[in-house]
C-alpha cells in the first residue's frame, strides 16, 4: 500500500501530463466549439496540476485562476454566442484540414528542434534555477508566492512593467478597434 | 509527535474531508429550513408547518395544547423539519428530464462542475489554528496522531479559494447553453456577466486582509487579522467586510443579486431545464456557496476561530484567558451560521437589483471603494503595523 502510494506521488507529474493531453487532444477532435473548451478548460488544470506536482503552488493556483477562471469563460462567453450555425462550421473544419497537417507538421519539427535536448538529451542533475541568489533566506517550497514576487517586483521589474505596457496597449487598441467598427 | 507516513497522511486527510463533508451537509439542509421561517417570520407568517411530527413531536404536542388554549402556537419554530426529508426524497426520486434538443454531454457535467467546485473550495479554509484533535492511541492505523484544523492550509491558499470559486461559474453559463432554451440561455450569460464582474471587487477586497497580513495563507491570515492588528486596522476591516459582503451576495446569485434566476422575468432562469437530482445538485451548489461566502467572511473579518469580530480580539482579549481568549472551532461555526442568517435576513428586506444596476454598482462602485479600502490597508500596513 504505501509503495503503491508512493509510486502514484513520484508520478503525479506524468498523470497530469498525459491527462493534459487527453483534454488537448478532445479539444482538437470534438466537433463542437463548447466541447472544445470544456477539454480546453480540463488540459488548463490538469497543467494547475502539473505545476503542483513540481511543488509550484503559485504557478499552479495562478493557472487555475487566471486560465481556468479567466481566459476560458471568455472564450465559452464568444463561442456560445457563435455558435448559432453549426453546418457552416463543420465546413470551416474541412477546408481547413489539408492546411493544418502541414501546420502540424512544420509545428512539430520546430518543437522538436527547438527541444531536442531536453526530450533526447541527458536528464540536468539539478533543477535549473535562473538566479539562485534571489531565492536567498526563503524556503522556496514553502514560500514560493514570496519567491515570485521577489523575482517580479524587485529584479525584473523593468520588463515586467513593459510586458504590463504592451497588455494595456493592446487593451486599449482591442477597445479602439471594437469601438469603430460599431460606429 | 511522530511523522505521519504517506497513507497515514491520507488518511487522516480522508477523515477532514469526510468532517467537512459532515458539516457542510448538516448545514446546508438546515440553512434551508432556516431559510423558510425566518422569511416567513419576516414577513408575518410562520413558514412551512405543515409536515410536523405533531402527535409525537414535543413541539408538536405543546402546539396541540397551546391551539386549545386559543392562542397562536409560538412554539411552532421547529414545526416543518419533517419537510426536509420529503425534500431531499422528492430530488432524488423524482424522474430526471434531460429535453430532448440539450447537449447530453455538457447538460450532465454542468452541474457536478458547480457542485465540486463549490465543495472544494473548502479544502484550503482553515477552521482552527494547529491541531483539531488527536486520535487515541488505540485508533486502527492512525492511532496517535494530530488532526490539523484545516484539510491543506496551503501557501497560496486564498489563491486556490479564488481560482477553484471562479471556476464554479461554468456549471451556470454551460448549464443555460446545454438546455438549448432561451430563458436558461439568457439567464446563464447574464449569469456570466455577473459573476466575472464581481469577481474582480471580491478579490480586491479580499487583497486589503492579504497587505494587511502579508501572507496568502488562510490559517495565518485569519490569525493575524483576529490578534495581530493595530487599532487602525478596524478601519480597512469593517469597509473590506462590507464590500466582500455585497460581493459575496452577487457571487453567490442571492438576493438582491439573484439575477440568473430572476423567477419572475427568466422562469428560473439557469435550472429551468433541469429536474431531479440535477436540480438538487444545483440547490445543494448554491448553499454550499453560500457556506463557503460565509466562512470567507468569518475567517477574514469576523476573526475566524476567536471570539471577537474585526480584530478586536486582539485588542480588548488577551490570550491569557480562559476559553474566550482562546481560538475555539466552535466560534467559527457560530459565525458561519450567524453569516448565513444575514443571507436569509437580507433577502427578506432589500428587493431584486434591476440588471443595469447590478452591473453598474459592480463596476462604479464597488471597484473603486475596493481599491480606496486597498489604499487604506496599505496605509496602515505603511505606518501603523
Amino acid at each position: 500500500m504505501e509503495h503503491l502510494l508512493e509510486t502514484i506521488g513520484r508520478n503525479m507529474f506524468a498523470i497530469f501530463g498525459v491527462m493534459t493531453l487527453c483534454g488537448a487532444a478532445f479539444m482538437v477532435a470534438s466537433r463542437s466549439a463548447v466541447h472544445s473548451v470544456l477539454g480546453f478548460l480540463f488540459a488548463m488544470l490538469c497543467i494547475a496540476g502539473c505545476f503542483l506536482s513540481l511543488e509550484a503552488e503559485f504557478l499552479g493556483m495562478a493557472q487555475i485562476l487566471v486560465y481556468a477562471g479567466g481566459i476560458v469563460v471568455l472564450f465559452l462567453f464568444v463561442v456560445m454566442l457563435v455558435e448559432m450555425s453549426k453546418k457552416r462550421e463543420k465546413e470551416v473544419f474541412q477546408l481547413q484540414s489539408r492546411y493544418a497537417v502541414v501546420a502540424v507538421l512544420v509545428g512539430a519539427a520546430v518543437f522538436v528542434g527547438v527541444f531536442r535536448k531536453v526530450i533526447f538529451g541527458a536528464a540536468s542533475p539539478e533543477a535549473l534555477v535562473l538566479r539562485p541568489e534571489l531565492a536567498q533566506g526563503l524556503n522556496v517550497a514553502n514560500q514560493n508566492a514570496q519567491a515570485v514576487s521577489r523575482s517580479l517586483f524587485a529584479d525584473f521589474l523593468l520588463p515586467f512593467e513593459i510586458l504590463s505596457v504592451i497588455l494595456l496597449v493592446a487593451l486599449v487598441g482591442a477597445v479602439v478597434l471594437a469601438k469603430t467598427e460599431r460606429v | 509527535m511522530p511523522t505521519p507516513t504517506l497513507t497515514q497522511f491520507i488518511v487522516i486527510t480522508l477523515v477532514q474531508c469526510l468532517l467537512v463533508v459532515i458539516f457542510v451537509f448538516v448545514v446546508v439542509p438546515l440553512t434551508v429550513f432556516a431559510e423558510r421561517k425566518v422569511l416567513g417570520y419576516l414577513q408575518q407568517r410562520l413558514g412551512s408547518t405543515r409536515v410536523a411530527s405533531g402527535h409525537v413531536g414535543v413541539t408538536g404536542w405543546m402546539n396541540r395544547g397551546m391551539w386549545k388554549w386559543g392562542r397562536i402556537p409560538v412554539l411552532s419554530y421547529w414545526r416543518g423539519i419533517p419537510g426536509l426529508v420529503a425534500d431531499i426524497l422528492k430530488l432524488i426520486l423524482k424522474e430526471d428530464v434531460i429535453p430532448a434538443k440539450a447537449d447530453k454531454f455538457v447538460f450532465f457535467i454542468a452541474p457536478a462542475l458547480s457542485m465540486v467546485s463549490a465543495v472544494v473550495v473548502f479544502a484550503a479554509v482553515s477552521f482552527v489554528p494547529g491541531v483539531f484533535f488527536t486520535f487515541p492511541a488505540w485508533f486502527p492505523l492512525v492511532g496517535g496522531l494530530p488532526v490539523s484544523g484545516g484539510i491543506a492550509d496551503i501557501n497560496v491558499g486564498l489563491l486556490w479559494i479564488l481560482g477553484v470559486a471562479s471556476v464554479g461559474v461554468y456549471g451556470i453559463v454551460l448549464a443555460g447553453w446545454a438546455s438549448n432554451s432561451k430563458y436558461p440561455l439568457l439567464g446563464g450569460l447574464r449569469s456570466a456577466a455577473q459573476m466575472v464582474s464581481y469577481e474582480v471587487p471580491l478579490a480586491i477586497s479580499l487583497l486589503a486582509p492579504v497587505v494587511l497580513t502579508a501572507s496568502l495563507n488562510f490559517g495565518e491570515m485569519s490569525t493575524r487579522m483576529a490578534v495581530g492588528l493595530p487599532f487602525w486596522g478596524l478601519v480597512p476591516q469593517i469597509l473590506g467586510f462590507l464590500i466582500y459582503l455585497t460581493c459575496g451576495f452577487a457571487e453567490t446569485n442571492r438576493l438582491p443579486f439573484d439575477m440568473p434566476e430572476a423567477e419572475n422575468e427568466l422562469v428560473a432562469g439557469f435550472h429551468t431545464e433541469y429536474s431531479g437530482m440535477k436540480f438538487g445538485f444545483f440547490y445543494l451548489a448554491e448553499y454550499i456557496n453560500m457556506t463557503v461566502v460565509a466562512a470567507l467572511a468569518a475567517g477574514f473579518f469576523l476573526g475566524g476561530p476567536w471570539l471577537l469580530p474585526f480584530g478586536l480580539q486582539g485588542l480588548l482579549i488577551p490570550a491569557s484567558v480562559p476559553f474566550i481568549g482562546q481560538p475555539h472551532a466552535i466560534f467559527f461555526a457560530v459565525k458561519i451560521i450567524f453569516m448565513l442568517f444575514t443571507y436569509i435576513w437580507v433577502r427578506g428586506t432589500i428587493p431584486r437589483y434591476r440588471y443595469d444596476q447590478v452591473m453598474s454598482v459592480a463596476w462604479k462602485y464597488l471597484i473603486p471603494m475596493a481599491l480606496a479600502n486597498l489604499l487604506l490597508a496599505a496605509l496602515v500596513r505603511c505606518f501603523a503595523v
